[in-house]
Formats: C-alpha cells, sequence, structure tokens
C-alpha cells in the first residue's frame, strides 16, 4: 500500500484545462472520495493517477517514487470503469486471470489467486460464464475481481456504482468499503452523487472547474463548507442560501436579510470591517432549521427568518417543506408531524452556531476568508 | 433463465388480456382504422415479404435457371425445364477441361484445376492484402492522433470514388516499366511478379472502404476496455492483438469476405494483367463466351454457376456474421 501524492498537477487538453494545479494527498490505506460534477475534471485526475493520462505539469508520487512518467502497467493500480470494461470474448475467469498472465505467473499460482479473489467477491460460480451473461451486480465484482486479483497499491473506482439500480447500489456501497477497510488498500473512488461519497469516504476531495474546492473529512465538508460551491452541491437537499447586505448600526454589524437582521459576532464583525466585505450569502441546512409558527420574543442571536409555505413534501421519514423567503425558495427538513399549510405565513429559526457565512465575491466561508488571508499575508 | 422466461411469458399473457379488454372497449368506429400504432406486426411482414419476393423473382429465377442448365443437356429457358435431361454430365466435362460433349474435338483441354488455383491465389491473395492493412491503418486512424488525420481520410474516400477502370491506365503503365526488370526468361519469378503485382493493385482498390469499415468496428471499442488492458499490465501492442483484435472479429469477417469476392470477381484487372498467360475464372468464362457460337453452353453454365458459387456460399453462411453484434461486458 502506498501514500499518493500528487503536487501541482495541471492536465490540459488544447486549450481546456481539466484539472488546474491541484495538490492533494491520498492517505495510505485510506478510503479518499473525488467528488464533483460532470465534467469537473474529477475522472480526468484519476487517470492521472493510473497513468492513462500524462500531467500536462506537475509531479505524482507513490509514497516517495516519481511515477509522472511511468506508463500505467509500472504503477501497479487497480482501475474499475464505470462500465466495467470487461473483455467480451474472455470468460470471467480469464479475465480475472488476465493481469497475472500478463506478468507471466506460473499457472497454479494464477488458479488459487482467482480463486481466491473470486471467493473474496463471491463469483466463484460465475468463472465460467461470459460477461455478457452476467447482471451489472455481477459484472462490477467481476471487475472488481480483476482490479484487485493482481495486489495493486492503489485501487481507483471510476464511478463503479452509477450503472447499477439504487437498490442494488445502496448494498454494494457498504460492502465495497468494508472490503477496503478489510484489505486496507490505498483507494481513490470517483463520483458525482454526494451521498455515496458522505456515506464511504475517510476523506472527501471535492473538486469544480479542475480546482480543488475542499479536501477534508466528510463531517468537515458537510458542516464546515469551504465555499458556497461545496455548501450547495452537497446536502440533499443542499444548504439554503440567501444574499443579504452588511449594515452598521450603532457599532453592531448586522446582515439584513429581506425582513431580518443577523447580528454578527464581534470575530466576523471585525473581519466583514477589515476586508471590505459588502455582502454575504447567509447560508443553512435544511435539518438545521425549525419552523415555528409565531416569532420568537427572544431569539438568542438566532437567525430568524419570516416566509410562505410554498409546498410541503411528505417523505414518509421526514418532509421537506418548501418557502419562499425574500422572494427566494428556501427548504427546510421537519419531523413527519409539522405540516403547515400552502401559502401560510411561518418563522425559521436557525441557532447561531449552524449558520453559515460566505463572502460574495470569493464565496469563501468567512471562517476561512480569514484563515487563507492570514496565508496570502503573513503578518 | 427459467424465471425470466415465464416472467415474460405472464407478461404476454397480461398484454393479450389487456388487449382484449381494450378492443371491448374501443368505440367501433375505431375498428380497423390503421395507424402506425395499430398495423399488425404481421399483416405488415406478410406484405412486405410479398412485395420483396416478387421484386426479386426475376433476379432470382435468372440463377435458377443457371445453376439446372448447369445440370441439364441444353441450355434452360423457361418451360424446357421439364423437358430437359438431367446429369452431372457437364460439371464432369468441365473438370476435365473439355468444353464440347463431342468426341475427338479440335481445342485444346483447358487445365480448369489451375484455373480454380489461379483464382483462389488471386482471391486470398487480396484478402491477405486487405486484411493486414486495413485491420492496422483502421486501428491506427480510430485510436491515434497524428497531424493530418482527417485529411487522410477525406482522401481515402476520394480515391474510393475513383473507379477502378479510370486508374487502370497508370497503373498499367507501371506495370510494364516494372516488368521491364524481370527476366523473362525465369518464368516462375515472371508469373509470380505478376500475380503479386495484380494481388497488390487490385487489394489497393478494396483498401480505402476498408479502412473506413474497419475504423467503424474499432470506434465502436470503449476506451475503457482498452485502458483497462493498459492497467491490468499490457503493452500497446498486446492490448491490440490480444483484447482489441479478438473484439473486432466480425469486422474481420466481414472483411476477408468482401475482399475475397472482389478478388475472385474480379475480371477487369486479372484481364489486364494476367491474361493469357494466367487464367482466372472470370478470364476463363470470358473466353469461352467469346467464342460462344462453338460452345457447348450447359457446360459454360456450370463454370458459371462455379464462379458463383463463393458468393452464394458466403451470403447464406455469413449473415449471422454480418449481423453479430459485440456485447456484454461493455455497458455503453
Amino acid at each position: 500500500m502506498v501514500e499518493v501524492r500528487l503536487e501541482k498537477v495541471t492536465k490540459k487538453f488544447g486549450r481546456v484545462i481539466a484539472v488546474n494545479k491541484v495538490d492533494l494527498v491520498f492517505e495510505d490505506g485510506k478510503f479518499t472520495v473525488l467528488l464533483g460534477p460532470s465534467g469537473s475534471g474529477k475522472s480526468t485526475l484519476l487517470y492521472l493517477v493510473a497513468g492513462i493520462y500524462r500531467p500536462t505539469s506537475g509531479k505524482i508520487f507513490f509514497d516517495d517514487k516519481d511515477v509522472t512518467n511511468l506508463p500505467p502497467r509500472e504503477r501497479n493500480v487497480g482501475l474499475v470503469f464505470q462500465n466495467y470494461a470487461l473483455y467480451p470474448h474472455m470468460t470471467v475467469y480469464d479475465n480475472i486471470a488476465f493481469p497475472l498472465r500478463l506478468r507471466k505467473e506460473p499457472p497454479e499460482k494464477i488458479d488459487s489467486k482467482v480463486h481466491e479473489v473470486a471467493k473474496l467477491l463471491r463469483i466463484e460460480e460465475l468463472l465460467d460464464r461470459f460477461p455478457s451473461q452476467l447482471s451489472g451486480g455481477q459484472q462490477q465484482r467481476v471487475a472488481l475481481a480483476r482490479a484487485l486479483v493482481k495486489e495493486p497499491s492503489v485501487l481507483l473506482l471510476d464511478e463503479p456504482l452509477s450503472n447499477l439500480d439504487a437498490l442494488l447500489r445502496l448494498t454494494i456501497r457498504a460492502e465495497l468499503k468494508k472490503l477496503q477497510q478489510k484489505l486496507g488498500i490505498t483507494a481513490i473512488h470517483v463520483t458525482h452523487d454526494q451521498a455515496e461519497a458522505m456515506s464511504m469516504a475517510d476523506k472527501i476531495a471535492v473538486i469544480d472547474q479542475g480546482t480543488l474546492q475542499q479536501v477534508g473529512t466528510p463531517e468537515e465538508v458537510y458542516l464546515k463548507p469551504r465555499n458556497l460551491f461545496v455548501a450547495t452541491f452537497i446536502g440533499n437537499p443542499p444548504a439554503n442560501t440567501l444574499t443579504g447586505s452588511v449594515q452598521t448600526v450603532d457599532g453592531t454589524v448586522f446582515v439584513e436579510v429581506g425582513s431580518a437582521r443577523y447580528q454578527l459576532t464581534e470575530e466576523v464583525s471585525k473581519i466583514v470591517r477589515e476586508a471590505g466585505v459588502e455582502k454575504l450569502v447567509v447560508a443553512f441546512r435544511p435539518e438545521h432549521a425549525k419552523i415555528v409558527e409565531s416569532p420568537l420574543v427572544d431569539p438568542e442571536g438566532d437567525l430568524v427568518l419570516e416566509g410562505d409555505v410554498y409546498v410541503v413534501e411528505p417523505l414518509g421519514r421526514e418532509n421537506i417543506v418548501t418557502l419562499i423567503v425574500a422572494g427566494m425558495p428556501i427548504k427546510v427538513v421537519t419531523p413527519p408531524d409539522v405540516k403547515p399549510h400552502s401559502s401560510s405565513k411561518v418563522y425559521i429559526v436557525v441557532p447561531r452556531n449552524r449558520v453559515m457565512l460566505f463572502d460574495v465575491e470569493t464565496g469563501l466561508n468567512i471562517e476561512f476568508l480569514i484563515r487563507e488571508i492570514h496565508q496570502k499575508i503573513p503578518d | 433463465m427459467q424465471d425470466s422466461r415465464s416472467r415474460a411469458s405472464v407478461k404476454s399473457l397480461l398484454k393479450r388480456e389487456i388487449g382484449k379488454i381494450r378492443g371491448r372497449l374501443k368505440p367501433p368506429a375505431y375498428r380497423g382504422v390503421w395507424d402506425v400504432e395499430t398495423i399488425d406486426r404481421r399483416r405488415l411482414n406478410l406484405l412486405l415479404a410479398l412485395v420483396l419476393g416478387l421484386a426479386g423473382l426475376p433476379v432470382f429465377m435468372l440463377y435458377v435457371l443457371l445453376v439446372m442448365s448447369s445440370f441439364a443437356n441444353t441450355m434452360l429457358s423457361g418451360p424446357d425445364i421439364f423437358s430437359a435431361r438431367y446429369s452431372i454430365e457437364n460439371w464432369r466435362m468441365l473438370f476435365e477441361g473439355r468444353l464440347s460433349p463431342a468426341a475427338g474435338q479440335q481445342y485444346t483441354t483447358r487445365d480448369i484445376i489451375m484455373i480454380i488455383v489461379n483464382t483462389l491465389v488471386v482471391a486470398l491473395g487480396v484478402t491477405a492484402v486487405v486484411l493486414v492493412v486495413s485491420v492496422m491503418a483502421g486501428y491506427a486512424i480510430s485510436r491515434m492522433r497524428f497531424r493530418g488525420r482527417t485529411r487522410l481520410m477525406e482522401l481515402m474516400i476520394l480515391l474510393h470514388a475513383f473507379p477502378g477502370v479510370a486508374l487502370i491506365i497508370a497503373v498499367y503503365a507501371i506495370y510494364v516499366w516494372t516488368l521491364g526488370f524481370i527476366p523473362t526468361e525465369n518464368t516462375f519469378a515472371y508469373k509470380s511478379y505478376m500475380m503479386v503485382y495484380t494481388v497488390f493493385a487490385r487489394a489497393a482498390l478494396e483498401i480505402p472502404m476498408s479502412i473506413w469499415l474497419m475504423k467503424g468496428f474499432f470506434d465502436k471499442i470503449p476506451w475503457e476496455v482498452e485502458w483497462s488492458a493498459l492497467v491490468d499490465g499490457a503493452s500497446r501492442f498486446k492490448v491490440w492483438r490480444e483484447i482489441i483484435i479478438p473484439l473486432v472479429k466480425p469486422g474481420i469477417s466481414a472483411l476477408a469476405i468482401f475482399a475475397f469476392l472482389a478478388g475472385w470477381e474480379d475480371l477487369i484487372y486479372v484481364h489486364v494483367f494476367l491474361y493469357p498467360e494466367i487464367k482466372t475464372l472470370a478470364t476463363f468464362i470470358e473466353e469461352v463466351v467469346g467464342s460462344i457460337e462453338t460452345t457447348y453452353l450447359p457446360v459454360v453454365a456450370a463454370a458459371g454457376t462455379l464462379y458463383l458459387l463463393p458468393t452464394i456460399l458466403f451470403f447464406v453462411l455469413t449473415q449471422q456474421l454480418l449481423l453479430q453484434a459485440l456485447s456484454g461486458g461493455v455497458k455503453a
């Protein structure tokens, strides 16, 4: 097992920059998920690690070994594609044995290894079949077996679950994570499904337009998104955002959102003043908000918004209530018994510690803004 | 398998029941109105079969008459198929190289076996050259990026637009010029060169289209399969040989058939370059038809049938192969 390290890796296709100066460490034995919308460059990044693409600039290390210019076959990686890419003219057995045969391993050793990995993935009874005779889930296991049989130093997974039906995806998601923990293998998993990323990852790297947006544990990425993109990409439904203007009344700093005023803490006020921020995006997760019928008498500095109920979607376990606040749709996840009437007026309360603030110009979370300003201009 | 089949039958049963109910519910005025959705599939197929059958009948009859004539004692042209006597005499004569049943004929006997061998050499030669060139070039054009790739492909289409006859003068000029360097006294070398030149010239006519065809087959293979093999530890050449080539086998087979038939059937090139030193079936038939007044036609009919045989055989046997698509293991 190795640690994979990218240093200022850039990949251009003609004039299109697919991956832009990415610095990233995939920790040894950890499950890292590359998360991003389609076209964000996440698959390109994976193929760079695999050696299918060569970076335009930058370096890739496996531990301390520079593999930037090594062809894929000298990197010892296992790769599972979204479409599985099994060899249709070979049986399952031959598919799995293919990488071992290329290494010219003795037949008895190949045989025992193939059976071992087939047992691990419970596809032993499929060994004589051809890929076209398998279901999607079975094909996926075979692809995984083929990737694992060569005992790769890194396991690369390119959206391996997206061709499975929703129910199977949930099962395999859990199994894949369990398998990775059991083998202790360094795994890099590419997906656009944020729920999949949250559930499987030890660490999530969010990428958009070829640029790394945030790297962190699922909790960090979810609760402390570095910027607006991460906040609105992760979560289902994603975080609510409302733009407000910064105002100072009697020395205290507020954000005015619609008819509501949200007082900023001393610390944030200082930053806002220093950075000259005039507009802020107030954001919060749908499940952190509460719906109340009447305005609180003593809000204790919590964010209180007035809104009209637009629609209620009951999901059984919970309800999703859509409200219109200051002309913008806001979603709130409520317990199943909260069913306000359509177009009735209600109040949304978000606890102070759940409110996230973003700079409109850079899209950065205010907390990160301080840190990054300090990094850029060391005082 | 069993389960899915039973499920399918349940489904069709349900469909039929639903259909019945719908039929009952449908107002009578709408019954029998044919829009695209309601045309009975079976009736449509019947109609199509009838139209195609009638259109194809004259052509089909010609072939039937030719094949029957090859077994008859006279050239058949219609109702005489009932009065003719049938035997394999014509075929026996053909393989003995006699062109007439009359004893003590004045013409020299033809070495029909040699003619067939010559035809085969040309046909197989063309097949080999076409396959090697177009499988490799098709892969390169489909998978590798190089300068002038699109221009090259356009040029090839342009090349294909020229009929072989239009090119033959230049090709012949080169032929005569190069033949001058081959010693005439060495018959084997001389004849070999003629053969090789003809094969390459004929293959060159097929190659542009074959490359396009092959490119199409290579294009259909997802990059992921190739990448997967590269990651598994194969070199580019190994991937080509062990993964890609087996996947385009249907394409290669189709190509081989077309190339073989092109070589087998060719008349103009073998006539210009090989005749009369080396004869093939095409030039042989041309020759005997040329002296039609003295020729015993049922033997020519046998020769013609022999000449047609590969075409008929291939199209009957390979329909399935040509339709066979590569599938499975790769979800598009």
